[in-house]
């Protein structure tokens, strides 16, 4: 099969690449750029395990494919922290063990950062709703809920920094 | 209890860092130069034979590098996990929907698909055997030529049960049945094998038990144990389908046909219809007790569907009959239970391993007999719980039984049990609401008289920052954050300073599965016994340097303290002063489980086992239009022993509460004719962040003496009672008896219709 240059950027990073049109968004980013963070737990939209932001909406990437990344701007849970520091997120994702196995952690990190774009200051019910499409098979969802809503709390916050 | 500066503080577990960054490696992330893509062709039937396999189209496809029939193993062609009866390649007759004929390499997914579908087996479809009692009955199709399908009938009994029903003055007898449960863990079975250039067969391997993966594979491949190196990286949940080695074995095969690096990551669709289930039980009991509640008689048998191999089957329903009458204390007792083969999906380890079938089958008779007898299920509980020194199976006493009166107060406590009757039970015209408490009690570990044990090594280096070897998996569960908090507690050093090294059989002594609540357990006890010589090194190194006495030195937050007071001297300075001056750093740990001896009530010699005890309490609300339940709230109190990490407590709890919710309601794999008709997340359903309840979670920390640092295993315990108390409560709520899973709507308004007509009596 004929195979098409696609130039997309990845976590803000400008992407070239030379795929086969029918190939996925997520087999691109884990296969081609060794982007490894996005699961594939499924293979068919069901768990979310895969999920990675796509101009700004939250997508299970196996249902995407590559080429309608073409021009996008790709967020993937690499591209979370900057400059070596955690986002708060993550921060919090990890001090309430609002994972086990991890491996649907990605996904659900991406889906919680996708409703706090939309959404600074989301109730639990709105929290439970932005992640039902990421399925956890380890904890029983209330530690990320809550390490969700820690986020919202602690971005709310005024920021301080070295300098203030 | 004791004070500690590590344990029992909510730290972050290990590896977390590596998870919220997405840098963590799991099996299906590794790559390696030139690796090839394995797949395995499975059985389209249930039962056939097979008249013929020819590979040689599928070995001419351009970018095969290997096709792998049963002919092609050099080893012997089993799994071996108990029995040699699962062929790795089958070559004569399929007795599941689940067995490979023929495995293949291939360059990419594509031509491995490709070759697979260029093997030609010609099969001749036999007539299968799909229910159990059906199977059991003389003269029924046979699933082995040289055996009959009852694979065992395993007995616990005490006492003289028809004597306990003749003082009895309540009998209740019920029949209780459940369904196939699937662990759909996020992570499929996934593996990767390399070959080292000396022959070493190395294997990454979403796995629970590396070590004794390394001897299936070993023997798979006719190479010695020692040639044979599995490693398990990040592991992304297991839930027990990942105790027994599956692909791992095939991915070793193919990489030592090729000399090639191979990945198999099995889709879930293979998932779902090869590995083993959560048996489906059918169990009936009959129970006798006095007008004042006491229980006198217990006669429990279970039939449990295993499919055609027995893999651990047969442990999963000796566990059943061994916990038949547990959590209580029952003087005359009889614990059946069958492992009956069929041609069905394979059963076997699923996180609570046989207790959950008949925690809820017991739990149901528990309040049908409060019913009768106008006792409030709380109060025959405490009756009738296990208390320390009675007997609990044929030689089995309990060591510490403290934690049955305590959890059952706390979940009576947490959940305001005795002022329920205050809230609305029929909050409006359709909706009843009800209340449910249920009882476990479960171990650690496989039990007396089995092989069991732990190893590990513990290494401190000249800075004082730890290595910790382990061959215990951590699946998410937390092994390895236990273990770091151990090491640091008993080094004195901060856990960021203790390095846990991923299960590596080269590395790490045998460890034992990461299975039967059995981890912390082991491998705790296995670490801490490893970090005391060190310890005593650096103890008696600090005296040396501070002139103290030896009893007055303690060493914590990385320094040296005297009579409680932290001196200015840092862990990481003894540790190199022990280097300069010749003294060990390293040493290793071994553990295996006493099981002191016993008397028993009849003057016969048994033992003492250790006890983990829980009690949950469900407050439902039942749509009785519809069908529909809500779980308003589950509080779930489990003895616990010293907390490691409460964090980590809570996530086990919560999410084994969760997945027990899913199990009760929801999941039920569907099977017609040996196949699982529902192979997929989308119409296999787990619960999602909207179905998962209210949970409440209470523990009650009774000390072991055998505990390291006072710990128990907490993984399996709350699935165990979770789906009991729910139908307690849902019976209830509704006055009816509900007893079977899932209670799916139309089951619970078919209860609920019969007392309309009849009463609960008719029922």
């Amino acid at each position: 099969m004929a195979e098409i240059n696609l130039s997309f950027s990845v976590n803000d990073q400008k992407m070239e690449v030379s795929t086969e049109p029918t190939r996925t968004l997520l087999s691109v980013l884990r296969d081609d750029l060794k982007l490894k963070g996005a699961k594939e737990a499924c293979g068919q939209g069901d768990c979310g395990a895969c999920v990675v932001l796509l101009d700004g909406e939250a997508v299970n990437s196996c249902l995407v494919l590559a080429v309608q990344a073409e021009g996008s701007q790709v967020i993937t849970v690499e591209g979370l922290a900057s400059k070596g520091q955690l986002h708060p997120l993550q921060q919090n994702f990890i001090e309430n063990w609002a994972f086990q196995c991890g491996y649907c952690t990605a996904g659900m990190l991406i889906s919680s950062y996708a409703l706090l774009m939309d959404n600074p200051n989301p109730n639990p019910e709105e929290i439970r709703a932005a992640i039902a499409g990421n399925l956890c098979r380890c904890t029983g969802y209330h530690e990320i809920i809550e390490a969700v809503g820690k986020t919202a709390a602690d971005l709310q916050q005024p920021v301080l920094t070295s300098e203030s | 209890m004791p004070e500690f500066d590590v344990v029992g503080k909510p730290l972050a577990a290990v590896g977390s860092q590596a998870i919220v960054t997405g840098k963590a490696v799991y099996s299906p992330d590794l790559e390696l130069p030139n690796m090839l893509v394995g797949k395995l062709l499975y059985s389209p039937h249930a039962s056939a034979r097979i008249q013929k396999i020819d590979v040689s189209f599928a070995r001419a496809v351009p970018g095969v590098h290997a096709v792998l029939t049963a002919d092609d193993i050099p080893g012997e062609n089993s799994y071996l996990y108990w029995y040699p009866d699962q062929p790795l390649l089958v070559s004569d007759q399929v007795r599941y929907q689940g067995d490979a004929v023929a495995a293949v390499a291939a360059e990419s997914e594509e031509i491995a698909q490709a070759a697979l579908e260029a093997i030609i087996v010609e099969y001749e479809p036999l007539e299968g055997i799909y229910d159990p009692e059906e199977a059991m009955q003389p003269g029924s199709i046979q699933v082995w030529p040289d055996k009959g399908n009852v694979q065992s009938h395993y007995v616990d009994h005490w006492g003289d049960i028809e004597r306990g029903f003749v003082q009895a003055d309540v009998i209740v007898e019920g029949t209780y049945s459940t369904h196939y449960e699937e662990h759909a863990m996020l992570e499929t079975e996934s593996a990767v094998a390399y070959l080292e250039p000396d022959g070493t067969v190395v294997v990454y391997a979403s796995a629970q038990a590396p070590h004794r993966d390394r001897l299936q594979i070993a023997r798979a491949l006719g190479l010695p144990e020692a040639m044979v190196r599995e490693i398990t990286p990040h592991i992304g949940g297991a839930f027990g389908a990942k105790d027994e080695a599956n692909i791992q074995i095939h991915a070793a095969l193919l990489a030592f046909e090729t000399g090639q690096p191979v990945r198999i990551v099995r889709t879930r669709e293979e998932s779902i219809r090869t590995h083993v289930k959560r048996h489906p039980a059918r169990i009936r009991y009959r129970t006798g007790a006095t007008k004042d509640g006491k229980l006198t008689a217990v006669h429990m048998i279970a039939i449990g569907d295993t499919g055609p191999y027995v893999n651990a089957g047969e442990e999963v329903m000796m566990v059943m009959a061994n916990y038949g009458v547990s959590p209580y204390y029952v003087p005359h007792a009889r614990s059946e239970a069958y492992t009956v083969l069929t041609n069905n999906p394979i059963c076997g380890a699923f996180r609570g391993f046989g207790v959950p079938q008949v925690t809820f089958a017991f739990e149901r008779q528990m309040d049908e007999l409060a019913r009768r007898l106008e006792m409030d299920p709380l109060e025959i509980r405490q009756l009738n719980g296990l208390k320390t020194g009675q007997r609990f199976q044929p030689k089995a006493i309990v060591r510490q039984g403290d934690g049955m009166q305590a959890c059952l107060e706390k979940a009576a406590q947490l959940s305001d049990w005795h002022a329920r009757e205050k809230i609305s039970r029929q909050p409006a015209p359709h909706l009843r609401r009800g209340w449910g408490i249920a009882a476990s009690f479960h171990k650690s570990g496989f039990g007396c008289d089995v092989t069991d044990h732990a190893s590990a090594a513990v290494n401190m280096a000249p800075d004082g920052s730890v290595l910790v070897r382990t061959g215990a998996a951590d699946m998410g569960q937390g092994a390895h954050t236990v273990v770091a908090q151990f090491v640091a507690e008993r080094l004195g050093v901060s856990p960021s300073q203790v390095n846990v090294y991923k299960p590596d059989t080269t590395l790490a002594g045998d460890a034992g599965a990461s299975v039967a609540s059995r981890a912390t357990f082991f491998s705790g006890n296995a670490v801490v016994r490893a970090a005391e010589p060190i310890r005593k090194v650096l103890l008696d190194l600090a005296a040396e340097e501070t002139g103290a006495d030896l009893d007055l030195i303690d060493l914590g937050d990385g320094f040296v303290h005297v009579e409680g007071e932290r001196v200015n001297m840092p862990v990481s300075d003894l540790a190199g002063k022990a280097y300069e001056k010749n003294l060990p750093m390293q040493a290793s740990g071994f553990y295996a489980m006493d099981y002191p001896d016993a008397e028993l009530p009849d003057g016969s010699s048994g033992y003492e086992q250790l006890a983990s005890f829980g009690a949950h309490v469900a407050q439902v609300l039942v749509d009785i239009e519809t069908g529909q339940v809500e779980v308003e709230q589950i509080v779930a109190v489990h003895d616990v022993g010293q907390v490691v990490n409460p964090s980590g407590v809570r996530g086990q709890i919560e999410g084994a509460v969760s997945m027990a919710f899913g199990f009760t309601f929801m999941e039920e794999l569907l099977v017609e004719g040996g196949k699982t008709l529902n192979n997929s997340l989308e119409s296999y359903l787990i619960p999602t962040s909207f179905d998962t309840p209210d949970i409440k979670i209470g523990v009650v920390e009774l000390h072991d003496p055998e505990a390291p640092l006072g710990a128990k295993g907490v993984g399996e315990p709350p699935i165990n009672i979770t789906p009991a108390a729910i139908a307690n409560a849902v019976s209830d709520a509704i006055q009816a008896p509900v007893n079977q899973l899932p209670l799916a709507p139309d089951r619970i308004l078919k209860a609920a219709q019969a007392v309309v007509e009849g009463g609960m009596d008719a029922s």
